[in-house]
Order: C-alpha cells, then sequence, then structure tokens
C-alpha cells in the first residue's frame, strides 16, 4: 500500500528509512524491544540516556500512573558509557534504524568527555543531548532551561561529535520553548527533539506524601499530546522553518494519526514513548499507518507534510 | 516443573479469550483465559512465578450502583498502563491453553476487568519474567503467603504435586490474611482449624497440608502467617538442607520469611512486586535492590526481567 508513496525522510543529514523513532527511556538499550517488534523497521532509535559513570536511578516508586498519562522519575538508571560501548553498541551496529546515542551528564565537561568517546564509534549516527531530565537533582534541566547555558553546552558538544549528528531535547516547562531552541540552533544543533516529559506530581491523599520516591516525575502519554504538538508548531513556524533545522515530534503518540498531527504542525519524524509500554508493537503501526495516510491522502512524499499546518 | 526460564524466548503479545470471570467471595474473582495458536505455544510453557501484562483500557466500568462507594472516584480515572498478574494455575487442553487469573477489585483496571464477558478478548504481554527454581534435591517445600500472593503459590504447588517429582516432596502450606475476607478461596470448610490440616481445598486436592492464619483471628491461627509459621518450625523437626521455602505477599511479611529462612539456613526464594509501566524491561520502574554478594554494595535489579522472583537474602527489604 505505501509502495506508491515515499516515507522515507532526511533528517539531520541521515537519510532515514521513515520518520517513526523510539523515544530515549523507552526501549531499553534495543534488545528489549526487539524481542517485540523488528527493529529494522524503525527509522531511528534512541538509547536511553548513558552517563559517563554508571547510575543506579531513584529510588521505587519510580511510576505512577494518571488520567491517560504516567508519571516517571527514574533517574537516568544505565550502565555506564564504558559498559555500554563493550556490552551494548554491537547489537546497535546491527541496526538498519539510524542509532542516536542520548547522553547525560553534570557538568559541561562530562557531557563533551561522553560525545569524544563516543565520536568515533562507526554504529552511532548522531547524539540527543538531554538538557531536559526533570529527574535528576544536577544537570539534566537546569541546563535546559537557559539560553545562554543551552547554546554553551550545545556548542562545546557539535566540537567534541566529529561527522556525528547532534539532536538537543528541549524540555517543555519553559516559558518560551522557542528561545531555548533558538539557542540551540545558534549553538550547532543539527536536530530538535520535543518535548521531554513535563514535571508533576501526584500526591496520595491518605498519606499526604507523593506518591513517587522522587517527589515529582515527568508526565507523558496521551494527557501532554496536544501541548506537545503546539509546542512543536510553535518551534516549527518560529525557529526550525527558517533555520532549516528539523524536529523530532515527541508527546504521548500512540498510533497514526497521533504521528501525522505532529509532522504537519512541523516536525520531520516522530519518536514514540510511553505507547510501546502499553503496545509494543505500535511503532510498526505507526510506520504502516503513516504510508497508507500518504497514500490515501495523494501524498507522494512523507516530507510534503510537514509543517503543512492550514491556517 | 521444567529448568527454570529466565527472559521466556516465547514471549509476545497475545489475544486472549475469556472462557469464565466469576467472584470468589467477597473481594476476590477469578478470570479463566483461553489461549491458542502462538499463546498456545508461548503460555503452554509458562513456569509457575512468571506473569503477564493485561490490557484491561478496552472493558467497560460495571453500573454505577455496583462501584463499591470507595472506588467511585478511582472508577472516574482513564486508564492507560497494561496491569501485571501472575496466574493460579495454567493447563493444556488439546492445542488450547486455558490459564486462571485471579485479582482483587483495588481501583479502575480491577474494576474494569469484572465487567469481562465470556467470550470477549483481552490482549496480553507474556509470559514475563522467571519462574520459582525447580526444588532440586529438596524433600520438604513450604509455602508461606499472604492475600493476593496466594496467586503464584499456588500455581507453583500444583505443579510441583502434579509432576514428575511428586512422591519425593511433601509440600506445606501457610496461608495468611487480615482478616477471613481477605482469603482468596473458593470454599473454605466451616470449622478451619488452627492445626495443620486440608482446610483449604485448592492444596487439598493436591495433596498438601495447609493452615490458614489470620491477625484479626476470624479464621485459623490468631496472628500474623509468620508467627504461625514460626510456631510451626519450633514443633517440627526439619531438615533445613532439603528444605526450601517459596513465599509470596506484602513486603514486610516477606521481609519475615527471609529473617526466618536465614536463622535456620533454610533456602528461600520470594516473589517481589513494584509498580511497573511496562513489565518488559523498557522502563527500567520497577527496581529492587538487592546485595552483591560478597559485597555491601547493593544495586538495583529490575523486577520484571531479572524477577519478579528473587533469592530471599539477595533482597534489601523495606519497600
Amino acid at each position: 500500500m505505501e509502495n506508491s508513496v515515499d516515507i522515507s525522510v532526511e533528517f539531520a543529514g541521515l537519510r532515514l528509512s521513515n520518520p517513526v523513532f523510539t523515544a530515549s527511556g523507552t526501549c531499553g538499550y534495543a534488545k528489549e524491544l526487539g524481542v517485540f517488534i523488528d527493529m529494522n523497521r524503525l527509522g531511528g532509535f534512541i538509547t536511553k540516556s548513558i552517563t559517563a559513570e554508571p547510575r543506579m536511578g531513584n529510588a521505587t516508586p519510580r511510576i505512577v500512573e494518571t488520567d491517560s498519562g504516567m508519571l516517571n522519575a527514574i533517574g537516568l538508571a544505565n550502565i555506564g558509557v564504558e559498559r555500554f560501548v563493550l556490552e551494548r553498541l554491537g547489537e546497535l551496529a546491527e541496526m538498519k534504524a539510524a542509532v542516536f546515542v542520548n547522553i547525560a551528564g553534570q557538568t559541561v565537561e562530562e557531557y563533551v568527555k561522553l560525545a569524544e568517546r563516543l565520536a568515533g564509534e562507526g554504529a552511532i549516527a548522531g547524539f540527543e543531548l538531554n538538557i531536559s531530565c526533570p529527574n535528576v537533582k544536577q544537570g539534566g534541566i537546569t541546563f535546559g532551561t537557559d539560553p545562554g547555558q543551552v547554546r554553551e553546552i550545545t556548542s562545546a558538544v557539535k566540537a567534541a561529535s566529529g561527522d556525528k549528528a547532534l539532536m538537543v531535547k528541549l524540555t517543555p516547562s519553559v516559558t518560551d520553548i522557542s528561545a531555548i531552541a533558538r539557542a540551540a540552533v545558534d549553538g550547532g544543533a543539527d536536530a530538535l527533539s520535543l518535548v521531554n516529559t513535563f514535571t508533576a506530581m501526584v500526591i496520595d491523599i491518605k498519606t499526604r506524601r507523593p506518591i513517587l520516591a522522587n517527589r515529582t516525575g515527568g508526565l507523558s502519554g496521551p494527557a501532554i499530546k496536544p501541548i506537545a504538538v503546539y509546542m512543536v508548531n510553535k518551534v516549527y513556524s518560529e525557529v526550525a522553518k527558517e533555520r532549516k533545522i528539523p524536529i523530532l515530534g515527541m508527546g504521548g503518540i500512540r498510533n497514526a494519526s497521533d504521528a501525522i498531527e505532529f509532522i504537519i504542525a512541523g516536525a520531520s519524524a516522530v519518536a514514540v514513548g510511553t505507547g510501546s509500554f502499553v503496545q509494543p508493537g505500535c511503532t510498526e503501526r505507526i510506520v504502516d499507518g503513516i504510508g497508507r495516510y500518504c497514500s490515501e491522502n495523494g501524498i507522494a512524499h512523507v516530507g510534503e507534510l510537514v509543517g503543512s499546518l492550514a491556517v | 516443573m521444567e529448568e527454570r526460564t529466565s527472559g521466556c524466548a516465547g514471549k509476545g503479545v497475545f489475544e486472549a479469550v475469556v472462557v469464565s470471570n466469576r467472584q470468589i467471595g467477597d473481594t476476590f474473582w477469578k478470570v479463566v483465559l483461553e489461549f491458542s495458536g502462538e499463546g498456545a505455544e508461548a503460555f503452554g510453557g509458562f513456569q509457575p512465578g512468571q506473569f503477564v501484562q493485561l490490557d484491561a483500557s478496552e472493558a467497560q466500568l460495571p453500573p454505577a450502583d455496583k462501584i463499591p462507594e470507595e472506588l467511585a472516584d478511582a472508577a472516574q480515572r482513564d486508564i492507560l498502563l497494561r496491569r501485571p498478574f501472575s496466574f493460579t494455575d495454567v493447563t493444556r487442553h488439546g492445542n488450547k491453553v486455558a490459564a486462571e487469573l485471579l485479582y482483587c477489585v483495588v481501583g479502575p483496571a480491577t474494576l474494569r476487568m469484572t465487567t469481562l464477558k465470556t467470550r470477549s478478548k483481552v490482549s496480553i504481554v507474556g509470559p514475563l519474567g522467571n519462574g520459582f527454581s525447580p526444588p532440586e534435591g529438596k524433600k520438604l517445600v513450604l509455602l508461606v503467603f499472604g492475600g493476593m500472593g496466594t496467586a503464584p503459590i499456588q500455581h507453583v504447588g500444583k505443579a510441583l504435586m502434579t509432576g514428575e517429582k511428586k512422591n519425593d516432596i511433601q509440600i506445606v502450606a501457610f496461608a495468611g490474611a487480615k482478616t477471613r475476607r481477605g482469603l482468596p478461596f473458593e470454599k473454605l470448610t466451616d470449622e478451619i482449624s488452627e492445626q495443620l490440616g486440608f482446610s483449604i481445598r485448592e492444596f487439598a486436592r493436591f495433596g498438601m497440608e495447609s493452615m490458614i492464619a489470620t491477625d484479626d483471628g476470624s479464621a485459623g491461627y490468631h496472628g500474623l502467617v509468620t508467627d504461625c509459621f514460626t510456631e510451626w518450625l519450633k514443633d517440627n523437626k526439619i531438615d533445613a538442607s532439603s528444605t526450601i521455602i517459596y513465599s509470596c505477599g506484602p513486603e514486610p511479611m516477606l521481609s519475615a520469611v527471609a529473617k526466618i529462612a536465614k536463622e535456620r539456613g533454610i533456602a528461600c526464594e520470594v516473589s517481589m512486586e513494584r509498580r511497573m509501566a511496562c513489565g518488559m524491561g523498557l522502563c527500567q520502574s520497577c527496581a529492587i535492590e538487592c546485595r552483591v554478594e560478597g559485597s555491601d554494595e547493593t544495586v538495583y535489579k529490575m523486577c520484571c526481567e531479572d524477577g519478579p522472583i528473587f533469592d530471599a537474602q539477595e533482597v534489601v527489604f523495606g519497600h
């Protein structure tokens, strides 16, 4: 059905078979989701956040469900960059999807070191700079809310990234997301990914305590989708379109219709996170559904849809 | 029981058909799910102690007058995530596999599950996690469990008593609950003995002795199941080296069982529980703090992939 249409995309200098990614932190290091889907059908894959040293992550409870969404406060639990290279990169090298490694740190130097360490690895197509994690005390979101720091960290990591594409992941927990997006582009970002989760809290009214051990967590899932679509459109029309920087849109995508909304809003590609927890096969169905939509609507190439919002 | 498997290769997303769904006592329900085709192949290899993730988001809420008052607010909440359950029994019927799932109505998902109709379809992800280790070289298996913790324990007990080594082992079960209402059994004999007997039909059927303890004394032993268990251990001479304990229930209970096992040098496995988003190793929510052998360090293991069955001495309890 999608034979007649072209759903491949050009993204940050990479040619992807389709615009569907898995979002960081929602599919482990790939093998875990690979049990349920053919990972080669994805356009892109983003690892969970990798830090210089291994991190145990936060105490439990780390998640709580809310209306049409969930809060998580995992705390960047990961095996650290050296074990990641040794144990996980091999599997990723065999994947057809473009592999982005999400990197996180507490200082600019730490991000730079991570990029330097990984820049020579052939299995990696690019980095996603995590400056928007709401669940760690240092680093993460504290970088991502200040345009000056965003520009500084982006340009420092870009200089250390060699030929790898650099995508900067933005937090929605700011007054003007376009100002942050502009700073990332000024710093040399090749792509922007948005939105990360919204800082949120759920309280147990019996104990009057927050349910999450971390007190707050990041809200994801269908509950955030309309805000995420709005923010993608805002960044597209105020920054990305003019600067010719692709957006990876995400926030509550569960099916092809959701994905197409983001593309119309201005995303060149989309990422699925929480949706895979419920329906591990949803990314494959989204790839098929985008092709079907294009075919049914006489769209020869999915690129024609990007930012096609009628106003 | 076959070899314990970790990260079962046959796991996937399967559609199950509801065979029956009925209430057991005041608070518990039992739904029987049937798998065919690839689902039957996958669940034919389901090990006692493994679990599944059930999607109840499409099930209807019961009519307003059937919703308990304490759940009226929760009932208004949409559900997004699947819910983890273990099975109380898995049986093969020709080329189909039937699985019995025990649940307790506690929130919006389990409330919806009560309306699942015979012949309706449910999406199940599984089999997930590991199972209880086969009791290699053990002659006595002690089952200590509370409330909803009955599910995997009932399964492991039956699997052992109908398996190849049924003549080589003796099983004694200790069931605990706050009150008689908290015991998820079909029919309890009118007079529940404080003594070890055959008061729980689900266990007696397969030749397992059983004993009940309730915190309020409304059935069986008056007190905690762990106290009841400790008294039994005092009264009965057992050979620790040929004994194993399987336990499932609230974490303070598991912690107490682990302590008893350690003091007496008895092998012990516990079935752990955590809030989970995916159950498949994707989200890393269900961390369990575990000791590293030969060091003071601890690490987080994942309840869904490394467990839910853990060696009792490995787990750092306290959640």
